[in-house]
């Protein structure tokens, strides 16, 4: 079967083939091919043998990598996001996030609590601006604009709970 | 002189596990306690009784004294084990214990105020002849006091909560035209912390280390010291790694910062366990900063090094028995070195990093020592500290314990969140560590330096991650998942393979 994954901002194609012998796999990666041994010793983690060295590696959870959610394998200690669409939409994303013009959400990067709003709708920020307070765990991150513009939406108010990726305001 | 058959633990996460599992190593029922976002923590599933107290803010649930102390009652606890944090430093809930005849496992209330306050126990340090770093003794009154208590002692200076710990409430002052705002945050910060906004001011000692000394003391007037630990190592006053001994305390600064701590804890009838924690300068001069009256969290070091369980004295001292060692029995044996391993970010402002833990693979072999609170499948609550574990290395040496540790790092895999594993590997690799010369400043200014990659390693890393993606996506074969199953053959050579294990 044939795949495309992207890794850490890196497209990759891969194709996996089965051999005869167990466990055995002949990977054609960009088209380099190279010999992989596999086994998966529970759900979600995979033991590799790649031409003569042992991986470990890791998938973060269970949900599905496709569609624009994003995963991760760790491996030595590493992080390595990916996702894996058909090639037709992944190229398509890519072009619609090339540009830099429009609205960009500021997007909560953990879950927590909402303590303060520092810019109002309207008001004029530069890059990089604090815009909302978020505090988990006792410690209160501040999250900024990610260009100059204005605040044309406040999507959460003080004391409001956000999940990871919540959208908190958006800046045009 | 009756042994506890029952100790209530007022605490959660790793050190509620902790101290359980020295309770059951002495025969000894637990009660654990928990907030509604705790249910499903591990010191609840370990316990042998567990009483919900509230909500989840601590406010709500770990910091209730008084229903903590009921249910101790109501269960026939002999005991109440504090930990470190929540209720372990306030002394109004260690008399309320003592009134109620249920022990504290920790100094009397009296000892703990006399020392507990920062200022206070800097009153003491002077009653007991120990240097400490200049300022003042007592809660600056006003922003004004504060304005000449620095020019007086020059800047930089530091103010700090008198009730503070763990660097809450806590500001160094580089210049005059800095200190009003640094004072009123400091205040605020004390105030939101530890429900006092008593702060005080100190000399901003240039480039230190943060050293501490162990003690332990009897009721029956025995009092000795452990030995230091080292804990230079820290980002925003938190401590990131400790390590016992010291790589530059020899025999004789050991044996006058130890004499110097079991003077103060003598001087206000101190008992049980408890820390002195002293600034060290390059010159080798110490200087006292403040007395934990409590068990740290980095007992452990010391716990390997000399080959003692902190908590079973602690309980043993609390039962009334004599210390079963003296201080010329105590002998200091190789290098322990703990990282503090937690829910956060390092490539995100060491953001916390709540959520659930998916994948859990934890280290193991010679040397080494995991003190956790985790299990796969668990949510790392939002409301508290975000420590998850501490890993810590025993070997002969200091550069044995480096390498046992990186190679339990190595071991450690922890998925679905954010965690400092990786940032620790950078610590133990960076030759400023590795060759001892860290100062409390070492993390800010490593921090400060781009992170050295092996690209090499990297690339590599990266091709195998991506052929695994592949094979997890394709082992996956669900139907909401874009990536069409493949043909029958994949799938029945698959299954033939056993690959899906």
């Amino acid at each position: 079967m044939k795949l495309e994954v992207e890794i850490q901002g890196r497209l990759r194609a891969i194709e996996l083939e089965p051999t005869t012998s167990p466990g055995q796999y002949r990977v054609t990666l960009d088209g380099e091919v190279i010999e992989v041994e596999a086994r998966l010793l529970r759900p979600g983690v995979l033991s590799l043998v790649v031409a003569g060295r042992s991986y470990r590696a890791v998938r973060e959870d269970d949900a599905p990598a496709g569609n624009g959610g994003e995963v991760a394998v760790l491996v030595a200690g590493g992080r390595f996001p990916y996702r894996v669409e058909d090639s037709r939409s992944l190229k398509a994303r890519r072009a619609r996030s090339g540009g830099h013009d429009g609205p960009k959400a500021i997007k909560a990067s953990m879950p927590g609590r909402v303590v303060r709003i520092l810019a109002s709708q309207g008001e004029e920020v530069e890059a990089h601006q604090g815009v909302v307070v978020i505090e988990a765990m006792k410690m209160q991150n501040e999250l900024k604009s990610p260009k100059a513009g204005t605040v044309v939406e406040i999507r959460v108010a003080p004391g409001d709970t956000v999940s990871a990726g919540d959208v908190l305001a958006v800046i045009d | 002189l009756t042994p506890f058959r029952k100790i209530l633990i007022a605490n959660r996460g790793e050190i509620a596990l902790r101290i359980e599992r020295a309770c059951r190593e002495l025969g000894v029922a637990t009660v654990a306690i928990y907030s509604e976002a705790d249910r499903a923590a591990l010191h609840v599933l370990e316990a042998d009784e567990a009483f919900l107290l509230g909500p989840a803010p601590a406010t709500e649930s770990y910091l209730r004294g008084e229903l903590i102390l009921d249910i101790a009652r109501r269960t026939g606890a002999d005991a109440i084990h504090p930990g470190y944090g929540f209720l372990s430093e306030n002394a109004d809930f260690a008399e309320a214990c003592e009134v109620a005849g249920i022990k504290f496992i920790g100094p009397t209330a009296s000892a703990m105020r006399a020392l507990g306050s920062k200022t206070k126990a800097r009153q003491a340090a002077d009653a007991a002849a120990m240097p400490r770093t200049p300022g003042s003794t007592r809660a600056l009154a006003s922003l004004a006091e504060a304005y000449s208590v620095a020019d007086e002692i020059r800047y930089p200076v530091m103010l700090k909560a008198a009730a503070g710990g763990g660097g809450k409430g806590m500001r160094a002052v580089a210049r005059r035209e800095d200190l009003k705002a640094a004072f009123e945050a400091a205040q605020s910060e004390a105030l939101r912390s530890f429900g006092s906004d008593e702060v005080y001011l100190e000399k901003l000692i240039e480039r230190p280390r943060h050293i501490e000394i162990q003690v332990l003391a009897d009721e029956h007037g025995n009092c000795i010291y452990l030995g230091e630990r080292e804990c230079s190592v820290q980002r925003r006053h938190q401590k990131v790694i400790e390590e016992a001994p010291s790589p530059v305390v020899g025999s004789d600064l050991r044996r006058r910062m130890g004499e110097a701590a079991v003077r103060l804890a003598r001087s206000q009838g101190y008992t049980n366990a408890g820390t002195v924690e002293f600034l060290v300068d390059a010159e080798q001069n110490f200087y006292f900063l403040e007395m934990n009256t409590r068990l740290q969290v980095e007992h452990p070091v010391t716990e390997l090094v000399t080959g003692l369980d902190l908590v079973h004295l602690q309980i043993r001292i609390a039962q009334g028995e004599p210390l079963p060692i003296s201080q010329q029995e105590i002998e200091l044996r190789g290098h322990a070195i703990e990282c503090r391993v937690y829910a956060e970010d390092p490539d995100n402002g060491f953001f916390p990093s709540p959520g659930r833990i998916t994948r859990l693979l934890q280290p193991g072999g010679p040397g080494i020592r995991e003190d956790s609170g985790i299990y796969e499948g668990w949510v790392v609550p939002m409301d508290y500290d975000p420590m998850l574990s501490k890993l810590i290395a025993y070997a002969p040496t200091r550069e044995l314990a480096i390498a046992r540790l990186l190679r339990a790092l190595d071991e450690y895999v922890i998925g679905g969140i954010r965690t400092n594993l990786g940032f620790f590997r950078r610590i133990l690799s960076d030759e400023g560590f590795r060759s001892g010369r860290i100062d409390t400043g070492y993390l800010d200014h490593l921090l400060a330096e781009p992170a050295r990659r092996d690209a090499d390693a990297e690339t590599s890393d990266q091709t195998v991650a991506a052929i695994a993606a592949a094979l997890f996506e394709a082992l996956r074969a669900t139907p909401a998942s874009p990536v069409q199953p493949p043909a029958g053959a994949w799938k029945s050579a698959a299954r033939r393979e056993g690959l899906r294990g």
